[in-house]
């Protein structure tokens, strides 16, 4: 306690403390749901701390990024265990992003004056999928090169900013090794540096506007509204269940460890089935689906124009879903809901399918 | 009736014009023969091969092999009869040096390719062909029998009859015609044999034009069959170390002098079949039979003995394949052990290439490396497994300290809250 004492006199931590105890977290049904954004944030944690580790040995380059992502995995001690968590747990969170987000939607949790956190934590999601797809490229393999050889045609398919975006993000013309390079720079400066400041943004939202309750519960008489405090109650809960999630990180990393594959060869044909990640397969699946041509727009720019749209209205809906800022559930907006997760989940099973 | 017979005139002359135009104006040979070839059945129209024919493409014409006058017009007479240098179709006896006139003038020929051989009609005269049709038998093959007529394409264009692949299926033709070959004392069951065989496969099957047809044992314009002591060297050829070894192997002086054909002995000729391990086994196979049918003690053993090591160095390397193979299942890096079983596979096959020898000692001593790649293959995969019970202990470890964490935090919760 001298410690604390040391400290409280300099930075008031006494202050934090009463902040942390009287922050009161709503019991309900939907209680469960807050662990979500937490879990994420954990992931986010182990993500930053391998990361820093596979950095100590990874060395960018057409030419030593395959070897290096090899030597970390078969020479160095744990090395193995350091890329298997980065890679798990890297796709553990984007799906609690995804399934945080979805419960922040039903629970209408992004009506007023929630706005501001709904749309950090939707620019949140796409650059932790940025994040994603700049990371798959890293180990240089023969998957990896091919699945970013066509995620970046996609984007090369843009109108009017297409072919700057496409050259933008390959450094050139093709996907080579300044492609790689350029990857890399985003995967551990940029992306590190725009999502800290963000998270830390949307966290300091949550924090000072509380937990949002849906509208049914926030309609109750004050005498039926339980709450537990966030310290310890929540907080304890919170840590338990992140060791939980370690435990199957950590039975995923010596169970079911990624492939590193063949190296990357440019003048290779691509093999048969390049998938993009799990997370980008419902848009390649529909782009897939799309005729060459609908009316006079080519099939892949429409594509992508509906995307666009989709996701300009999701980020939209606290704007859109007037009922839900009077305290009201909108049917509509609930089947929009019910139809984003269907299309989602149906068209990434077909995509892994056929 | 005057516009009638006006109209007439102009229909005719249309029509002459037409056909003047539609013909190559320089050359009468090809504009009557166009005319000729309407009446004819397509695989007989003269002009339509020519066109492709690779003189042609050159740019000679009909004159340039036949003579006559090509800018005689319609009279057959100033064109072609009364013509002295005209040759018509071409007697088959006289076909060889038809062709060589060119063919063998090295000067002329020179102008086309700097490479180009000019030896064709000369190695012909020294082959069993050649040597046939001096004596009369046109049941041979010319020139034209494998080249084609008019429609003759360069050797590697894929339409040519004498194109690697095509090879086998030209010289099938006359070796595989009863008729044809009636007297000439040889069996048409090559071709049949051929294909089956692994060369055969090779070639069909595969598409390998490294395969060999029948121009690269037997030879192209001086196709004679081999004698003994010439197939070692024929089939060295590609199989360089096998002959090599045999070459040095006591049984060489053994077949010659027992008048066996030196690789054909044991491997057939026309009907090679992949050689397999089990060839060597005494109790199953009769290669070797064939010749120590009184079962001799001391070549069944050494039979025995080089079944032996290959057969072992076999399972070694699949041993080596199966705890690879479970290494890597289990999800652990491995590609390095991969490079070992190469080594390990190539080691296989020089050891089997090595009993050519028919030297106990030197095909145990080639095996060796073969050995210590498949051994280092399975130590590294067992390293593999040993780290990857490492890796399910050191988990059961973690989970165990998780879980005790998890309980600890759970129990104080629950008395927190009951509080």
């Amino acid at each position: 306690m001298k410690l604390y004492d040391w400290i409280n006199e300099r930075i008031d931590l006494d202050s934090a403390v009463k902040f942390a105890t009287k922050k009161q977290v709503p019991v309900f049904y939907g209680t469960v749901w807050y662990y979500l954004g937490g879990v994420s944030l954990f992931l986010f944690i182990v993500q930053v701390f391998t990361g820093i580790l596979l950095i100590l040995y990874y060395q960018p380059g057409a030419t030593t990024a395959f070897e290096s992502v090899k030597f970390i995995v078969s020479k160095v001690s744990f090395g193995w265990l350091i890329r298997e968590i980065h890679s798990w747990s890297a796709n553990l969170f984007i799906l609690f992003i995804f399934l945080h987000m979805f419960t922040v939607y039903f629970a209408k949790a992004y009506r007023k004056p929630r706005e501001i956190t709904w749309y950090s934590g939707f620019i949140l999601l796409l650059l932790a999928m940025f994040f994603g797809f700049s990371g798959y490229l890293l180990p240089w393999n023969e998957l990896a090169f091919f699945a970013t050889k066509v995620g970046s045609d996609i984007a090369g398919a843009v109108p009017i900013v297409g072919d700057f975006l496409l050259k933008l993000l390959r450094s050139g013309d093709e996907v080579s090794g300044a492609t790689l390079t350029r990857f890399y720079g985003i995967h551990v400066a940029v992306l590190p540096l725009v999502f800290t400041l963000l998270l830390g943004l949307h966290l300091m939202f949550v924090q000072l506007q509380g937990m949002s309750v849906p509208p049914e519960q926030e309609n109750l008489p004050h005498d039926k509204r339980k709450y537990m405090p966030f310290f310890p109650n929540f907080a304890t809960r919170d840590l338990l269940l992140w060791l939980i999630v370690l435990n199957v990180i950590a039975l995923l990393a010596v169970f079911f460890p990624w492939e590193l594959g063949q190296k990357a060869d440019a003048l290779a044909s691509a093999p048969a089935g390049i998938k993009p990640e799990w997370y980008f397969m419902f848009m390649f699946q529909t782009l897939k689906l799309i005729p060459a041509h609908v009316w006079f727009i080519e099939g892949e720019l429409f594509g992508i124009m509906m995307f666009a749209i989709a996701g300009l209205i999701w980020f939209l809906v606290p704007f859109l879903d007037k009922k839900a800022n009077q305290g009201k559930r909108s049917l509509f907006w609930k089947f929009v809901g019910i139809f984003a997760i269907v299309f989602i989940a149906g068209m990434t099973i077909w995509g892994y399918s056929v | 009736m005057k516009h009638l017979i006006q109209l007439l005139f102009f229909i005719c002359l249309s029509v002459s014009w037409v056909i003047t135009a539609s013909s190559d104006d320089s050359d009468g040979c090809i504009a009557c023969h166009q005319i000729i070839d309407e009446d004819r059945d397509d695989d007989e129209k003269i002009m339509t091969h020519i066109m492709e024919d690779v003189h042609f493409q050159k740019g000679l014409s009909c004159s340039d092999c036949h003579g006559g006058n090509p800018n005689a017009g319609d009279d057959e007479d100033e064109a072609m009869w009364d013509v002295d240098d005209f040759v018509g179709a071409v007697d088959k006896k006289d076909q060889p040096r038809f062709c060589g006139k060119c063919h063998s003038d090295p000067e002329y020929m020179r102008q086309y390719s700097a490479h180009i051989k000019t030896d064709q009609e000369s190695q012909y005269w020294t082959s069993h062909h050649g040597q046939k049709l001096t004596e009369n038998d046109e049941h041979v093959a010319v020139c034209t029998d494998c080249h084609g007529v008019h429609g003759i394409y360069p050797i590697k264009d894929p339409r040519s009859l004498v194109y690697h692949m095509n090879v086998p299926t030209t010289c099938k033709r006359c070796h595989s015609d009863k008729d044809i070959m009636a007297n000439s004392g040889l069996p048409t069951d090559q071709f049949d044999k051929y294909k089956s065989s692994v060369h055969g496969t090779a070639l069909f099957d595969k598409k390998d034009i490294g395969a060999p047809a029948c121009n690269d044992c037997h030879g192209n314009h001086g196709a004679m069959p081999p004698t003994i002591l010439s197939i070692s060297d024929i089939c060295g050829t590609c199989h360089a170390n096998n002959a090599e070894l045999f070459k040095g192997s006591h049984l060489r002086e053994i077949f010659i002098k027992e008048n066996i054909k030196l690789c054909e002995g044991c491997h057939n000729h026309h009907d090679i079949l992949k050689p397999t391990d089990e060839a060597l086994n005494w109790s199953e196979n009769e290669t070797c039979s064939h010749c120590h049918s009184d079962g001799q003690d001391k070549a069944n053993r050494l039979a025995g003995t080089l079944f032996n090591i290959i057969d072992s160095l076999n399972n070694k390397i699949e041993e080596a394949i199966e705890t690879v193979d479970l290494a890597e299942n289990k999800g652990m890096e491995v590609s390095e052990l991969f490079f070992s079983l190469e080594d390990a596979h190539k080691n296989l096959i020089q050891t089997r290439t090595s009993i050519h020898s028919f030297n106990e000692e030197f095909v145990r001593k080639t095996s060796e490396d073969g050995y210590k790649a498949a051994d280092a293959a399975i130590i590294g995969a067992e390293q593999a497994l040993t780290e990857f019970g490492f890796r399910k202990k050191g988990l059961i470890v973690f989970s165990l300290i998780l879980t005790f964490f998890v309980i600890v935090l759970y129990l104080k919760l629950k008395s927190m809250e009951n509080k």
